[in-house]
């Protein structure tokens, strides 16, 4: 393809740093780990050698398993809210009754560039029961009754860790909507406009079957974002009270830095790889599939 | 008909509204903290919305002068800037080669770098701490360039190998005729052509870097080490009830990116939205 080829063994030089620096901080330490997986260590000298009991354990593991519930549970309401929030937002800027669009854009996304131990911290803030911004809005408002220890009641605590979730990446999905939604010829709104549709119907009929594509790849973007959480709830409430925010990295980080599990922490973190992947690969292939059926 | 117009202008006053409370959501919150950390503990407990009647820097100066913040800044900023640095060189000469030349083992090396896009990062977390720990890599002062680099890479090569596909090759053509051999076509030629890149991916890697927090909490013990996520997770366990003082560290840490997103806003909002589309 390129008669300025260089010789092959420059080629290979070039892509050398590359490959070395990404081999030995990704692959490498994911094959040890498969190793590690199969024996009982804390770290120390003394390795016993259990085969696939590790594996055993966590299919047994009810901890384990709640916290997987629990990644679903983040999974789907950030899914509703993220991509849901985010398609209402983008088609009301997208139309013409929206004044300082570039505004409303740029301060939404804000929250994307803000690291996930701020946010942590900010919505434990919000959510503080004496001094926190909700409980004081709740007040205001005469809602008294709606006041709640947001991070400290086993009952909703999951839904406080999603929320800020939800809402600090709003943004992301707001711009590559509104990115989308400048393919879409004004011609097409005009002539409906003709027909007498309104912005509701517009937004259903027109805006969302031709994003289609894009609205598919943000749920897809969602889910691989949203398996991964572990910073804010970290942050928020370290998995609890009790278990009750656990999720499977906080699990695998409490088995092996706290328990000093290391063997079984291996075999966690396998686990997390396997059902994490499998689902991200799962949803391209149900929703990449839909796509090529319309 | 006047009813007609006036429903219609209602029904855009109202989402108006509406658009204009969802936005003050996302950035009142980081507005309140701002101002309430100018604010003393004594003055936030009595009301915590208020504006500070008498604004006062106390909280950031004991910052300054009495913690180890300064410390944390330092390290953040040393171990993003190398770290970025690395990631734009690497990442550009991978993105070239694999862009321009046909070899062997080329869609192999593509799709590994790729499926560094697709792997779940926090699966890794307990394998790299037990594999950096066994190599002696475990809590010095470049431990965190590897993981850092090698998760900055897939995106910027991602990002860059488009571009450079776009460019033409009569460009290095000429260059070559003119004598110019691999590196100065590389970087006297192509590096200037893929400025717009260049500069989105350093924003992006520099904002993943300077924000990340779980490999840093594995990998790092020492307090000389801490980057500001980690500096700002133990901070709070010590003044958990010093309101303001914490407010004051998490926008001090907040600084660096609020400053690049308000100047390269544009260049953030596409560079996420293409590494995010094509991820």
């Amino acid at each position: 393809m390129n008669p300025l080829t260089p010789k092959k063994k420059y080629i290979y030089l070039m892509l050398l740093p590359g490959l070395v620096v990404f081999i030995f901080a990704v692959i490498l330490p994911l094959f040890m780990s498969v190793r590690y997986s199969l024996y009982q260590w804390s770290g120390g000298s003394s390795m016993e050698f259990l085969g696939i009991g590790n594996y055993l354990t966590l299919f047994s593991d009810s901890q384990f398993w709640h916290a997987f519930r629990n990644n679903l549970f983040i999974v789907f309401y950030s899914v509703i809210g993220q991509v849901g929030i985010a398609f209402v937002l983008a088609s009301l800027i997208n139309s013409r009754i929206l004044k300082f669009k570039k505004f409303h854009r740029t301060v939404i996304f804000f929250p994307v560039v803000l690291s996930a131990v701020v946010i942590g911290f900010l919505w434990t803030m919000i959510y503080s029961r004496q001094y926190g911004l909700l409980n004081w809005l709740l007040e205001s408002l005469n809602l008294n009754f709606l006041i709640k220890y947001w991070l400290d009641d086993p009952n909703i605590v999951l839904y406080s860790v999603t929320a800020p979730l939800v809402w600090q990446y709003i943004g992301l999905y707001l711009v590559i909507f509104l990115s989308a939604m400048q393919g879409i010829p004004r011609e097409i709104y005009e002539v409906a406009e003709i027909d007498g549709a309104t912005g509701f119907k517009k937004a259903i009929h027109i805006t969302m079957p031709l994003l289609y594509d894009t609205i598919l790849v943000a749920i897809m973007l969602c889910i691989a974002g949203n398996m991964k959480v572990f910073d804010h709830i970290y942050v928020m409430t370290g998995g609890g009270p009790g278990r009750s925010s656990m999720v499977m990295a906080q699990y695998a980080y409490n088995t092996s830095f706290s328990m000093f599990k290391l063997g079984y922490g291996s075999a966690i973190s396998m686990g997390i790889f396997v059902l994490s992947l499998s689902l991200i690969l799962l949803s391209r292939k149900v929703l990449g599939g839909f796509r090529n059926d319309s | 008909m006047t009813v007609k117009i006036f429903m219609r202008k209602l029904t855009a006053l109202l989402l108006n509204i509406f658009v204009w409370l969802f936005s003050i959501t996302c950035v009142f919150p980081f507005i309140w903290i701002v101002y309430s950390s100018l604010k003393t503990n004594r003055e936030f407990s009595l009301n915590i919305i208020s504006l500070p009647t008498n604004p006062q820097i106390s909280n950031y100066i004991s910052l300054i002068k009495d913690s180890n913040m300064y410390i944390a800044f330092f390290n953040s900023a040393y171990i993003s800037l190398i770290s970025v640095a690395i990631i734009i060189l690497i990442g550009f000469i991978t993105a070239y080669t694999l862009s321009r030349f046909e070899f062997k083992g080329r869609t192999i090396i593509y799709f590994l770098f790729l499926s560094g896009m697709l792997i779940p990062r926090h699966s890794l977390l307990v394998p790299v701490f037990i594999f950096f720990r066994n190599l002696g890599l475990y809590n010095t002062r470049y431990t965190l360039f590897l993981p850092y680099i090698a998760f900055g890479l897939p995106m910027t090569i991602f990002l860059m190998e488009s571009f450079i596909k776009t460019v033409p090759i009569e460009i290095e053509e000429s260059a070559v005729i003119d004598g110019c051999n691999i590196f100065d076509r590389l970087f006297r030629i192509i590096f200037p052509v893929c400025k717009p890149v260049i500069s989105t991916s350093l924003i992006l890697s520099f904002l993943g870097t300077w924000n990340e927090f779980p490999f840093a909490l594995i990998l790092i013990r020492s307090t000389r080490l801490k980057t500001l996520p980690l500096w700002l997770t133990n901070f709070n366990g010590q003044y958990s009830t010093d309101y303001t003082q914490l407010m004051a560290a998490l926008v001090i840490a907040s600084l660096p990116v609020i400053f690049v997103y308000l100047v390269f806003s544009k260049r953030v909002v596409q560079g996420m939205t293409a590494g995010a589309v094509k991820g």
